[in-house]
């Protein structure tokens, strides 16, 4: 007995000691949590540089270009106060072309204009020879005016049609001309990305946004925002509504998310709530498979370099088997513990925002404490098994990956688990062994409601393959441990199981 | 002081469908060395194994003094397995006190012993290396006290010269016989036969899973004698072929081996006969050496099965 004791000493030193202890309980963990939250980082805090200009073409008479820098500047500032956006109107009035319709348009509106009083006047006049019944002439005065006034209306009615499409036409110049120029405005990095309104907007709500990058969701998520107040604000306004009620109606909101506990409810942070997990699962692989590792390196390493044959000569298959599993479990505990330490310093020191997470508890650090040990032993025990009867290192390592993945691909669900985190499905997973460390480790802090009885339940399933296995394990690595050289086959395996 | 005594009764061990070990006896006493000799394939390894706890025999029995092994603490035993089993990254003190500790002793006492060994077979300076920064035989060396560090009372040695150069070689034996004097029992193989010839009270040769030899060194020579002479001269002796009686064994350069069939001719008329024909420069008896014993036995058994 005192043997497990002193071959898990053993263990426990000669690893505690190694490089890569140290580097898979300080470095890893922190280049992990690193590569998880830099992306979170960078996209929260980058640097605002300079204030961003975007051009707007406005098709319509709305002076929207106003209106948008407006609001922009209400929301969106840079550290020193200014406005983080201004708007440009893009100007075509240097375009050739354009000017010259547009001298022909004002002829066309001088034209309709004369016209129009020329109609107004007769008009008027006619009137008046209703009115005076005493005029001279009247009969043929009222025929012949009225003559003027249809022949007038026509032409009014022809100047119009003409100055609409000349109109048409002239928009649809402007807004080529506009886009040519905001191009290459964009082009020369001038303008950040541009705007076109057309002539109903507030009616239809088409609008164009172009910019070299539209996959920019947080631009494209702020004008969106804006804009749609700004045009409600106009279709109210065009309904007749009081300008002061309005401001009330358009009052922008804030949603602060909550999430309902037995104890109560907390606010609600994604990054805490979805990364915290994250890291909490990585951790715990990283200590099942640390100290998993080494248990299987060790195993191997002794078989091949013969020492178990010393060792088996002092100490029987059930101490060195014993003792390995002790020591080693005993230095992932120290990892873990060195982890939570670490944690408590880091909330100490108001790094980690305690108060805010509900999961950082002394009850799921117990879990975390039951789900390593447990982890630890069902993967170790089939470590020990497979080192022992893998003839060479290269074949072991395979399976040790093999099993790697198959305990990290919870992981890949844990959208999944984080949307709900007691959905059948998971539920399911988590009872399969390989599993069930990762899968309760995330989905104790993201349930709403305690999950006593599947952790019960897990516990329970994962300590019977554990005996199973420790069993099978037992029985194998006695006779297995000296063979060298081939695989054994399967027949074999039971053959050994039954001799020993 | 009783002597501790092992008996291995009708030992058989399987390996799948390979027999192994057939049907193997012995009996060694304290104060003996008792040689464990083969060729290659054996069984020597796998039947000090089996003293040493580490396989069990299928059949048949182990006993240390009247008790079976498997009952008997490991402390009591010293094991140098045949290839090299340390720790390479290990530091050589540190893993010997480590390997002291696992029979029972305390951490002070297997220090103490470690240095003190280490010290007899000229270590102490590398008492702060890592294993993987010695030599070979250095690493023999080290095996080789992680064996006795713990003072057993049987000491079982697979090939312990392998790897050591003389004077190492004789250091080791200085240490054995020492072991011998304190009534303890030392089982060895090797394939140095001179070695066992110097070491051995006791051999057992086994060839294809059976005893073919087995007894005392001493007894064993005295069979095997052949009534054999070397005969060596400064002139030639080809003549020798023509006397009567004589057996030509081997013949070299005015030198040859030979053997007389006793009804002919004795070795006092063997003497009259060459009288004045030679110039002799050496006469002996020849000893079988356990070498030509084993070559012949070992060929013998093999031809006939
Ligand atoms: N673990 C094992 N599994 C299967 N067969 C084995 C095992 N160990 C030994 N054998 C077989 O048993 C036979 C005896 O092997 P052993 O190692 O005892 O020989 P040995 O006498 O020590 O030989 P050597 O002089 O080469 O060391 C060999 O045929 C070997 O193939
Ligand atoms: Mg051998």
């Amino acid at each position: 007995m005192r043997n497990i004791f002193r071959i898990a000493r053993w263990e426990f030193i000669s690893r505690f000691r190694s490089r890569s202890f140290l580097f898979n309980t300080f470095v890893s963990p922190l280049l992990f949590t690193a590569v998880l939250t830099l992306p979170i980082f960078i996209f929260q805090y980058q640097p605002e540089v300079s204030t961003k200009l975007v051009g707007v073409i406005d098709l319509s008479d709305e002076n929207i270009g106003q209106n948008l820098q407006d609001e922009l500047n209400r929301y969106y500032r840079l550290k020193n106060r200014s406005p983080e956006y201004m708007i440009l109107k893009v100007s075509v009035s240097n375009s050739k072309p354009y000017s010259r319709m547009l001298k022909e348009y004002r002829e066309i509106i001088a034209r309709k204009d004369s016209i129009n009083s020329l109609y107004n006047q007769i008009k008027d006049q006619r009137t008046e020879y209703y009115k005076n019944t005493k005029i001279p002439n009247r009969e043929y005065v009222l025929r012949s005016s009225y003559e003027k006034l249809q022949i007038t209306r026509e032409e009014k009615e022809l100047v119009q049609i003409e100055s609409n499409r000349f109109k048409t036409a002239l928009d649809s110049l402007y807004r080529n001309e506009a886009k040519n120029m905001a191009d290459s405005l964009l082009i020369t990095e001038v303008l950040n990305s541009y705007l076109v309104f057309t002539r109903d907007f507030t009616k239809n709500g088409n609008m164009e946004y172009h910019s070299k990058n539209p996959g920019d969701f947080r631009e494209t998520e702020r004008l969106e925002k804006i804009l749609h107040t700004i045009i409600i604000k106009k279709r109210i306004i065009n309904d007749n509504v009081e300008r002061a009620k309005l401001r009330k109606w358009l009052n922008p909101i804030h949603i602060k998310k909550y999430q309902l506990f037995a104890e109560g409810q907390k606010e609600w942070n994604f990054y805490l709530q979805f990364y915290g997990p994250l890291i909490g699962v990585f951790l715990l692989f990283m200590a099942i498979f640390t100290s998993g590792g080494y248990l299987f390196s060790s195993v191997l390493l002794e078989k091949s370099n013969r020492v178990i044959e010393v060792l088996l000569s002092y100490a029987n298959s059930r101490q060195i088997m014993g003792g390995k599993i002790l020591g080693l479990g005993f230095l992932g505990l120290v990892q873990v513990l060195i982890w939570f330490t670490l944690t408590l310093i880091l909330i100490a020191s108001d790094i980690i925002p305690a108060q805010k997470i509900n999961y950082l508890t002394l009850t799921n650090a117990l879990y975390f404490l039951i789900y390593f040990s447990l982890g630890f032993l069902f993967y170790g025990s089939i470590f020990i098994t497979i080192g022992s009867i893998s003839p060479n290192e290269y074949d072991a390592q395979q399976i040790n990956q093999f099993l790697r993945t198959v305990a990290i691909f919870p992981v890949l669900l844990s959208l999944i688990v984080f949307t709900d985190p007691n959905s059948t499905l998971i539920r399911t997973l988590s009872y399969i062994p390989f599993l069930t460390p990762s899968f309760m480790i995330m989905r104790i802090p993201l349930s709403a409601v305690p999950i006593t009885m599947d952790i019960y339940i897990t516990i329970i399933i994962l300590i019977i393959s554990i005996i199973g296995i420790i069993f099978v394990a037992g029985k194998i690595f006695r006779v297995a441990t000296l063979m060298q050289g081939k695989r054994p086959t399967l027949t074999e395996l039971i053959q050994w199981m039954k001799i020993s | 002081m009783e002597t501790n005594i092992l008996e291995v009764n009708q030992v058989t061990k399987w390996f799948f469908e390979n027999q192994v070990i057939n049907k193997l006896s012995f009996k060694v006493k304290g104060g003996e060395t008792f040689g464990l000799l083969g060729p290659n394939g054996a069984g020597k390894t796998t039947m000090m194994r089996m003293i040493m706890n580490i396989l069990q025999p299928d059949e048949g029995e182990i006993l240390y003094n009247g008790i079976a092994r498997n009952k008997i603490k490991s402390l009591h035993f010293g094991y140098l397995p045949e290839e090299r089993g340390l720790y390479p990254r290990a530091y050589v003190l540190e893993m010997l006190i480590y390997f002291g500790t696992l029979n029972n002793l305390s951490r002070r006492k297997a220090e103490v012993e470690a240095i003190r060994y280490m010290d007899r077979l000229g270590m102490v300076d590398f008492s702060d290396t890592r294993i993987n920064a010695l030599s070979k035989g250095m690493q023999q060396k080290i095996q080789l006290i992680a064996a006795f560090l713990h003072n057993p009372d049987v000491l079982i040695l697979d090939e312990p010269f392998a790897g050591l150069d003389p004077i190492n070689q004789i250091a080791l034996r200085d240490i054995l016989s020492e072991y011998k004097k304190e009534n303890k029992i030392l089982i060895i193989s090797t394939h140095q036969m001179e070695q066992a010839e110097k070491l051995c009270d006791h051999i057992c040769l086994i060839n294809q899973a059976k005893v073919i030899l087995d007894g005392k060194l001493s007894q064993i020579k005295k069979k095997y004698r052949e009534n054999a002479y070397s005969i060596e001269a400064d002139n030639s002796i080809a003549f020798l072929h023509d006397i009567k009686g004589i057996n030509i064994v081997e013949e070299n350069n005015n030198s040859c081996k030979f053997t007389l069939s006793h009804d002919n001719i004795s070795i006092s008329k063997f003497f009259e006969q060459i009288k004045g024909r030679v110039k002799m420069r050496k006469f002996e008896i020849v000893e079988p050496s356990l070498h030509d014993i084993f070559i012949k036995l070992v060929q013998e058994q093999t031809a006939k099965s």
